[in-house]
């Protein structure tokens, strides 16, 4: 009860305006009226004590020369020794170039193809026509990476279908699949083929809420289609495009680890490394320790929440909504 | 101009009468890209299913491993699939993984999503605080697999469950429904009359809350089903693996090899022969069917809950 009161305070410090409380009430009545509401929530602060704040706190390790053979305080601290080592190391920095070359593609070369699946979709007047389309293209985002590459080796691989329609028109075998320079362009059509559809999905929902007689008042006045695109459309989900930038900005070197670790075998290592692939290569399986694959990752999450700070941020100047607004 | 002198006879009779019909060249344009994109997607799967019932002597006919006119149809490599091997136990494995995943995700996020639904309950705020937190930032792939090892997790099947059983994805969209959209009047009248708050929400919150929540369940089970990840780091020691390691590993096979065809007769599980192409194929099948299964209903409620996700959280 003690630690429920010390920890009162904070709360409503933190944010002055936010919960309006009819009457004031001490913190332990409120217990008295919230408890069943706490321990409800407990669950869900065991899990994310266990397996995100646990492991967050163990990022500490980046720091340590850490030896799971020692107790744990007799591990010295080295500073930034091993981001020093880091950056050192051959193999970091292709990685880190390679995550960001696959970020910036992803987010020049499949967001604009959501928008515009989104857009053509719109303008079909037919819903059974858009019904139809949407359930399909919308399909492969529950799919497995596992899955995916298999439909692509299978359709795109030396064996695979078009590589032997070729074969039978006298061309040779395809090695699309497993060709280092062609990569970004497999891993291109692969997020296409996965997950355009749900960008898809989420751009149609904004653009139904734009409300339909604005496009009246354009077309009485005389704006063609392209205007009322223009004018209208694109205004209207510019917050849905903000938001789904910070969000793609602040995971930008989250890029996954699937889809990569997948094609490894086949593309090679030097193509397909991302961060994620080389801590798991480089430090669980591999023979750098635990402080280095942790620093590579700490790098990693640090990064990322400077960047969807940053990118939140940029989004409030411009008047927009961001991922969270100012209460 | 269109617009007023529309023919009654034509089909867009959905387009509203003040937009122009489009050109000829736009609108066949515009099917094009629709039929090709869509054709891409669905070409392929057609081809798997096909594979997937194709014989032996079919398949070698074809000199490929996918066809696209299926004859010479068989059961074959769905018999072998069943017949209590090694991908009959990585299929049950996986079964109860994601139906054992779902049920303990559920509990979890919808008692979070209530506790959290009610604005100004003690602590409400620094337990919001520690679940949003959990988007800014990720813990980092080694220091999670540390903590497994710490917690006795390491190749033990709980692993694939207990670190992924809390999407904050899932509980704020929760929360946001139970906050939008439960009339806040219904449960002050039940709290008024003496009901306490596991009886609300067992008896008011969940029965009013039946779609969501079956959307909620089902973006569980497609993760516990589509797990790979957590079992490569995780649980690589174990001899029963999910369904999309056993797949991963038929693929790998003859993938990246410059003559596949020869290679795949390096993978032989237990000493059998290579996977034939209708093997692997059915095994991909296996793995889609749940999905398709699933899918129509996701499709059915999944954008509002996106929506509200995406945009409350």
């Amino acid at each position: 009860m003690a630690t429920m009161q010390s920890a009162a305070p904070p709360t409503s410090a933190r944010t002055p305006n936010a919960p309006v409380v009819k009457r004031k009430r001490t913190a332990a009545q409120r217990l008295r009226h919230d408890w069943p509401l706490l321990v409800l929530a407990l669950p869900v602060i065991a899990q994310l004590a266990l397996f995100f704040y646990w492991p967050s706190a163990w990022n500490i390790i980046a720091f340590m020369d850490y030896s799971p053979h020692r107790p744990f305080w007799e591990n010295p601290f080295v500073g930034f020794a091993w981001f020093q080592r880091l950056f050192n190391d051959p193999y970091f920095v292709p990685a880190l170039l390679n995550t960001l070359k696959f970020a910036a593609a992803h987010l020049m070369f499949l967001f604009p193809l959501s928008v515009v699946l989104a857009l053509v979709m719109h303008s079909v007047v037919s819903t059974k026509v858009r019904s139809t389309f949407q359930s399909i293209v919308y399909l492969p985002y529950f799919f497995s990476w596992v899955l995916v590459v298999t439909v692509f080796v299978q359709v795109l691989g030396a064996d695979g279908l078009v590589s032997n329609w070729l074969m039978g028109l006298g061309g040779d075998r395809l090695s699309f699949t497993s060709n280092p320079d062609t990569f970004l362009l497999l891993a291109w059509m692969q997020w296409a083929w996965k997950d355009a559809g749900w960008g898809m999905i989420i751009f149609l929902a904004a653009l139904a809420s734009i409300n339909p007689s604005l496009y009246e008042a354009a077309a009485v006045d005389g704006a063609n289609r392209w205007r009322r695109m223009w004018h209208i459309t694109l205004p209207g989900i510019r917050p849905v495009i903000i938001l789904l930038l910070i969000l793609q900005i602040g995971g930008i070197l989250s890029v996954g680890f699937e889809q990569y670790q997948l094609q490894r075998q086949a593309v090679g290592y030097q193509a397909t490394e991302v961060l994620d692939t080389y801590v798991y290569y480089r430090s669980v399986i591999g023979t750098e320790g635990a402080s280095f694959g942790t620093a590579a990752g700490l790098f990693k999450g640090a990064i990322g929440l400077v960047l969807i700070l940053g990118a939140n941020k940029i989004a409030h100047r411009l008047g927009e909504q961001g991922i969270y607004q100012k209460s | 101009m269109t617009a007023i002198d529309i023919k009654p006879k034509r089909r867009s009779s959905n387009r509203p009468m003040w937009d122009e019909e489009p050109s000829f060249i736009g609108k066949s344009l515009k099917s094009l890209f629709l039929i090709a994109y869509a054709a891409a997607i669905v070409v392929p799967l057609w081809a798997i299913v096909a594979t997937s019932f194709a014989s032996e002597d079919a398949l070698t006919k074809a000199g490929g491993n996918l066809l696209l006119v299926p004859t010479d149809l068989t059961l074959a490599a769905y018999r072998e699939i069943f017949s209590g091997g090694a991908l009959t136990d990585s299929l049950v494995l996986t079964i109860i993984l994601t139906v054992g995943g779902t049920a303990f995700s559920m509990v979890l996020t919808v008692c979070g999503a209530y506790a959290l639904s009610r604005t100004g309950s003690l602590l409400h705020r620094p337990i919001l605080m520690l679940v949003l937190f959990t988007f800014l930032f990720g813990p980092g792939l080694y220091p999670s697999f540390l903590v497994v090892q710490k917690l006795g997790l390491f190749n033990n099947y709980l692993s694939l469950i207990l670190p992924v059983a809390l999407s904050a994805f899932n509980l704020i969209v929760l929360r946001a429904f139970f906050m939008n959209t439960i009339p806040g009047e219904l449960l002050d009248a039940a709290r008024i009359d003496g009901a306490g708050e596991f009886r609300i929400l067992l008896t008011i919150v969940l029965p009013m809350s039946k779609a969501i929540l079956a959307v909620v369940a089902l973006f569980y089970a497609v993760g516990y089903w589509n797990i790979y990840f957590s079992a490569v780091l995780y649980t690589p020691g174990l001899e029963t693996q999910p369904i999309q390691v056993v797949l991963q590993r038929m693929l790998m096979s003859t993938q990246g090899l410059p003559d596949g065809a020869s290679a795949a007769a390096q993978y032989q599980p237990q000493g059998e022969a290579a996977p034939t192409a209708a093997l692997k194929m059915a095994v991909v099948v296996c793995t889609v069917i749940p999905i398709v299964i699933m899918y129509p209903f996701i499709q059915k409620h999944f954008t509002k809950a996106v929506i509200t996700g995406a945009i409350k959280g």
